[in-house]
């Protein structure tokens, strides 16, 4: 690969976690036969919680902590659990301990402690064509599809890497040719609500990593959100386009793909598919962390019909601490607004056993991560059966 | 002998191999505490990976995997080198982290547990000073959805009475391909048979020689084979008959080579 000669020296002469973060990048170029390094202007990183890293993590950080500082403005992913409530949340000590930990890791190095799965919610809206290294699967599908910006599905340490050096290896999906379209999905019908998730699994489960070009249906970024998110689980997709709304889907090649349909029969079959529950024992919401609008549209819903088994609402502490009012409303029935955390990365099994949730990417890692139940509805849907 | 490799993560080192026919995660496949092995898969539970080099086909599993490699290296617990048919994130960036030397793309199912190798990233090759390598074409003849399969006799010197494709020595600088052709033509008496493709080479042991056998398919256009005197028996089958005989080492990955997978 070549370096600029900025990057042999940290490569040469940096400090050891400027070496290793070298090291890192090159060795990832290597697998990729990128040519180069491209600079970035943010870098999102995961592998933050504990639950999901544990012991091995956790040890890493600390040691990679002592000489490792971030060179651009630097996200991270949530934690294993909110570190203001743990205890009200009946999560062992020694997790919550370990948890913080982590946390005090990342802030050495400089990164936000935004904790959080949506950095484009808080402000870190990279612009169309920007070069950007986010690690979180559903970020970096919204930040390529949605934004227009251009980053790989990188992994944890491979984005802590990038952030450190202030670049990534260029190949992938900061190249125009490794963002055109694979194949063409007709959307067959009107979707709202959770339908935005259930294309996303479908597409996902039948595309694999190819690049889907959406066509049939329009949505709010919200929308895409929840779409991407599900996309991204199901399948190893970085970034789908969608007719008429995705910023490079005019101009995207479609001549000659081949083309697949998703009907109303495909999402009912697919929510079937994903729904092994019975009873819920709790209501999941997030994954990923609400906006603002939609932690309000939750608790106007909450408030309207009450649930009478617990409800966790994720979002970021930035959304918590900016919406007291729904929050409020949500406590004040019961509910929990959670920060710092999200639905399947979060200790949640030492207390439940089925979880509802109007979330794909949840449906899809509940089982998996979690050793949960899934019962997977719309958000209306659910509240009104366990009112 | 030498073997091509991709280097991965810069070093040198040496070791005695331990090889695993199946993919391996860090996360549940080893002892962080001790470095030894888990993993029933690999055939090598209760090995401890220090000093070893460590040849696998390809990582799996958790992303946490890249942690255990790290910490494995800082507890001195961790393998002299790792070798790969095709080297994963996962593994490949907890191999950085651990300052362990790594190469990939090559055919691990060539190399032994017990096997002294030498693995040279830096130079993208590994050395076998034990192994002699013999370079060897294996020809897949096809006919209407079989292949050819033959007996070998008691008069060649390898492999007597086991169950072979077409196959021969390659001499020197000589083309692969010729030397397939020749062969088929010796040993089948088939004369108008079509070259279809090549495969990568597929690395098969037999005690201190590694055959680095070439895979061909051709096409012939009729079952009428004239055996010559290095086969004493042959048969037309469906590929994946081929389990049902006793078969020269890798048989079924050569087939595989050029047919894809078996169904």
């Amino acid at each position: 690969m070549r370096l600029t000669r900025a990057q042999r020296h940290l490569l040469d002469e940096g400090t050891h976690a400027q070496r290793k973060a070298m090291e890192i990048l090159l060795t990832v170029g290597c697998l990729a036969d990128a040519p180069r390094l491209v600079p970035i202007t943010s870098a999102h990183v995961s592998g933050a919680s504990y639950k999901m890293i544990g012991d091995p993590g956790l040890e890493f950080l600390e040691d990679f902590a002592q000489s490792a500082r971030v060179s651009v403005p630097t996200t991270v992913n949530p934690l294993g659990t909110d570190l203001a409530q743990w205890q009200a949340l009946g999560i062992p000590p020694e997790f919550a301990e370990k948890q913080a930990r982590i946390a005090r890791a990342y802030e050495t190095m400089a990164v936000r402690p935004t904790f959080s799965c949506t950095p484009y919610l808080l402000g870190v809206r990279p612009a169309s064509g920007e070069h950007v290294a986010w690690a979180e699967s559903s970020a970096v599908c919204f930040a390529n599809s949605v934004l227009g910006a251009r980053t790989n599905r990188e992994g944890g340490p491979a984005a802590l890497a990038a952030a450190i050096v202030g670049a990534t290896p260029e190949y992938g999906l900061h190249l125009d040719g490794g963002r055109e379209p694979t194949v063409i999905v007709n959307v067959r019908t009107k979707p709202r609500g959770v339908d935005y998730s259930l294309i996303g699994l479908v597409a996902g489960e039948r595309v694999g990593d190819g690049l889907p070009f959406f066509r049939g249906f329009r949505g709010t970024e919200e929308d895409l959100k929840w779409l991407g998110a599900s996309l991204a689980s199901s399948g190893a997709c970085g970034m789908f386009h969608l007719e008429g709304v995705t910023p490079e889907a005019r101009g995207a090649r479609v001549k000659g793909l081949k083309s697949i349909a998703i009907t109303r029969d495909d999402l009912i079959a697919a929510k079937r598919a994903h729904s092994d529950g019975t009873e819920a024992d709790l209501i999941g919401l997030g994954s990923p962390q609400l906006s603002a609008n939609e932690l309000q549209t939750i608790a106007r819903l909450i408030d309207r019909t009450p649930p009478r088994i617990p409800v966790w609402v994720f979002t970021s502490r930035i959304v918590r601490d900016a919406n007291s009012e729904a929050v409020r409303l949500i406590e004040r029935h019961g509910g929990r607004v959670l920060a710092d955390t999200c639905l399947e990365v979060t200790l949640l099994e030492h207390r439940f056993g089925t979880v509802a949730t109007p979330s794909g990417k949840g449906a899809y890692y509940l089982p998996s991560l979690c050793k949960q139940k899934v019962i997977f509805d719309d958000v209306a849907t659910l509240l009104e059966r366990y009112a | 002998m030498r073997l091509r490799a991709r280097g991965i993560v810069p070093g040198r080192a040496s070791g005695t191999a331990i090889t695993s026919p199946a993919p391996f995660s860090f996360v549940g496949g080893v002892d962080l505490a001790n470095g030894s092995i888990l993993d029933d898969a690999t055939g090598a539970a209760g090995e401890r990976l220090e000093g070893r080099v460590f040849a696998f086909p390809t990582g799996k599993g958790s992303t946490v995997g890249s942690y255990v490699l790290y910490g494995l290296g800082k507890r001195g617990h961790g393998p002299a080198a790792i070798v790969n048919r095709r080297a994963d994130a996962i593994v490949a960036v907890g191999a950085t982290l651990a300052g362990i030397p790594m190469v990939d793309r090559v055919d691990v199912g060539g190399l032994l547990t017990g096997d002294r190798i030498v693995v040279d990233a830096n130079r993208s090759s590994l050395e076998l000073p034990d192994v002699k390598a013999q370079r060897v074409i294996t020809a897949i003849v096809r006919n209407r959805g079989h292949i050819l399969i033959v007996r070998r006799s008691q008069k060649v010197g390898t492999f007597r009475g086991r169950w072979s494709a077409i196959s021969g020595h390659i001499e020197g600088r000589e083309d692969p391909k010729h030397r397939a052709i020749v062969e088929v033509r010796e040993e089948t008496g088939l004369r108008a048979i079509v070259f279809r493709s090549a495969g990568e080479p597929v690395l098969a042991r037999d005690g201190e020689t590694m055959y680095i056998v070439h895979p061909f398919l051709f096409d012939a256009p009729s079952r009428r084979v004239r055996l010559d005197w290095e086969n004493v028996e042959y048969r037309w089958i469906r590929p994946e008959e081929l389990n049902h005989f006793e078969t020269v080492p890798r048989l079924t990955d050569v087939v595989a080579a050029v047919l894809g997978p078996p169904a």
